[in-house]
């Protein structure tokens, strides 16, 4: 490949890489500025007077009606819950599939399950929703975690892994008589960690980011995930408050960027193996 | 292996808790929602009188504000996954052979930059460009003003409010596509290249007959995939545009949810939802029939 042909490659990819890196780099300095700085257009990155009040006006609860710090433990704690859930029911569930084979209705369980990797999530947010307010769950932590647990790719990823386990361990550890729950838990489970670290992370950050049931599952402030509150805050009255939306979007970004740094190779596997192949 | 009726059973306690939330969580919803499909169920009201297939001879009647709002929509809906499909296919596959084409030492760094928008929430990528997007002190109208060109009202007026829409999913989707066809064109065999090579093959001949061929069901796969997520857009009308100007971007799931909860009338707002779905699924049964494939049971 010519000197010249790699140097103009280079500096398309950087171009992009810097549309598509611009809006985060922008949200962070604006989330410095107050907002008088914020709304005069200059487009300085670096703010004329670098300020915390966003951040400590935000985090301190001192904004009408949005307890920042009570939705991010909100979204960490129903995003942690429903992975562990999910974690736990998904593993039984695929070690029972793949590796108990007098499993009863054995074929017709998988097959529904990986048919309902096609059901449209459009399909299930009405009566859900109907269902959980019939129950007098609206509102809940149950509402915002329950959900996340019925889905079947977990299910469906743990179960191609446990498929391919050699059976010869499995054999042996059962002539010295050990029973189907010490096999999951002594001799599968240790196995499984990198692709239930998979699981985990793609689980976690799809709870933490989800939106659209949350805004309607929760119904007063201090029950709203960080995601949906940003959008009440976005389409409410801090529609033009620019610096405090960006100290906002700043602190709800952090914990998914990092998970997404530290764990992308694990999420890239994820998604590869999602049915790609 | 023996299979006792107690193995049976501790074999199917294996499979309870998940087989538990799956019924009540996925299995229960779908059918319930055809019953309320089928009913005239008001949010508010403790009766739900079955009414038949009424709430759907409405979405079909011409006239009435259900059949309005459904198939106009619809219509939004489809205009959208025109525009933003294409793209979200050509550009994917095009900075994934950019990647590919770096030295190996910066493709992880480049692969990161354009994977990291995909991880933020859909409130947040809403927000950024909300701000990227204002037409007083936006972003870009501020840059446009420095090149003494006149800002843009993107979010207020058509044709602008359609590239808002598009440009911010790309920029905040295109990463997922990218890393399939990333993974795809590692596939394709180094060998077809050099044998292409000896031939004479000149680069666009390499891609039209060797690339393009080998990644023809990943291909497939992420039109349907993109389509398919197209079709359920919901944040990025209701965060930005708010639907407007007037109901220019009042996408079908923005007049679903409104019928529910705004109206309050779940048992039509059920109906759409349904007819929402079978498109979508139909979508699903074509990329099963096309790619041909089969999963191992």
């Amino acid at each position: 490949m010519g000197r010249t042909r790699r140097i103009g490659l280079l500096l398309l990819a950087s171009l992009i890489a810097l549309f598509v890196l611009l809006p985060l780099v922008w949200m962070l300095s604006t989330a410095f500025k107050n907002d008088f700085e914020a709304l005069s257009g200059r487009m300085n990155f670096l703010p004329q007077k670098p300020t915390l009040d966003n951040f400590v006006q935000g985090l301190s609860g001192e904004l009408m009606n949005t307890p920042i710090l009570r939705w991010i433990v909100n979204s960490l704690s129903v995003g942690i819950a429903g992975t562990a859930i999910v974690l736990l029911i998904d593993s039984m569930a695929a070690f029972a599939l793949a590796r108990l084979p007098d499993l009863p209705l054995r074929r017709t369980l998988l097959s529904m399950f990986i048919a309902s990797l096609m059901i449209p999530s459009v399909l299930t947010f009405l009566p859900m929703y109907i269902e959980f307010n019939t129950l007098g769950l609206i509102n809940t932590y149950q509402a915002l975690i329950l959900p996340a647990t019925a889905g079947a790719f977990g299910v469906f990823l743990l179960y191609q892994f446990f498929v391919s386990f050699p059976k010869e361990i499995e054999e042996a550890a059962r002539i010295d008589g050990v029973n189907k729950w010490k096999l999951y838990t002594r001799i599968l489970l240790p196995s499984a960690v990198p692709i239930m670290m998979t699981l985990g992370i793609f689980t976690f950050m799809g709870i933490y980011n989800d939106f659209v049931w949350p805004l309607y599952a929760t119904t007063s402030p201090e029950m709203r995930t960080i995601t949906a509150g940003i959008a009440m805050m976005a389409t409410g009255s801090y529609t033009q408050s620019y610096g405090k939306l960006m100290a906002m979007t700043t602190i709800a970004a952090l914990p998914v960027l990092i998970l997404f740094i530290a764990g992308q190779r694990s999420f890239v596997k994820a998604i590869t193996s999602s049915g790609v192949k | 292996m023996k299979s006792t009726w107690t193995s049976r059973f501790t074999s199917f306690l294996f499979i309870l808790p998940y087989l538990a939330a799956f019924g009540m969580f996925l299995l229960f919803p779908i059918l319930y929602g055809v019953v309320i499909s089928l009913q005239d169920f008001e949010l508010l009201s403790d009766a739900h009188p079955f009414v038949g297939l009424r709430n759907y001879i409405t979405i079909f009647t011409p006239g009435t504000h259900e059949n309005s709002i459904f198939f106009r929509g619809l219509w939004t809906t489809f205009q959208f996954v025109l525009y933003s499909v294409p793209l979200l296919i050509v550009a994917g596959l095009g900075m994934a052979m950019l990647v590919n084409a770096l030295p190996a030492k910066l493709r992880g760094l480049f692969r990161t930059f354009y994977f990291l928008p995909y991880a933020l929430s859909a409130s947040v990528m809403a927000v950024i460009w909300l701000m990227m997007f204002d037409t007083n002190a936006g972003f870009i109208n501020s840059l446009l003003q420095k090149l003494e060109l006149t800002g843009i009202p993107w979010l207020t007026a058509t044709p602008w409010v359609w590239l808002a829409l598009v440009l911010t999913t790309l920029w905040w989707t295109i990463g997922f596509n990218m890393i399939i066809f990333v993974n795809a064109l590692n596939e394709v065999p180094e060998d077809y290249y050099e044998a292409a090579a000896i031939d004479g093959a000149g680069a666009w001949n390499r891609f039209m007959s060797i690339t393009l061929p080998t990644i023809r069901p990943v291909m497939l796969f992420v039109m349907i995939t993109s389509t398919i997520a197209s079709f359920n857009i919901y944040a990025q009308p209701f965060l930005l545009t708010r639907g407007g100007p007037g109901d220019t971007t009042k996408v079908l799931l923005i007049n679903v949810l409104d019928q529910a909860f705004v109206r309050k009338d779940i048992g039509s707002a059920s109906a759409m939802a349904i007819l929402m779905a079978l498109l979508i699924m139909m979508v699903s049964i074509v990329q099963f029939r096309l790619t041909n494939r089969k999963e191992k049971v």
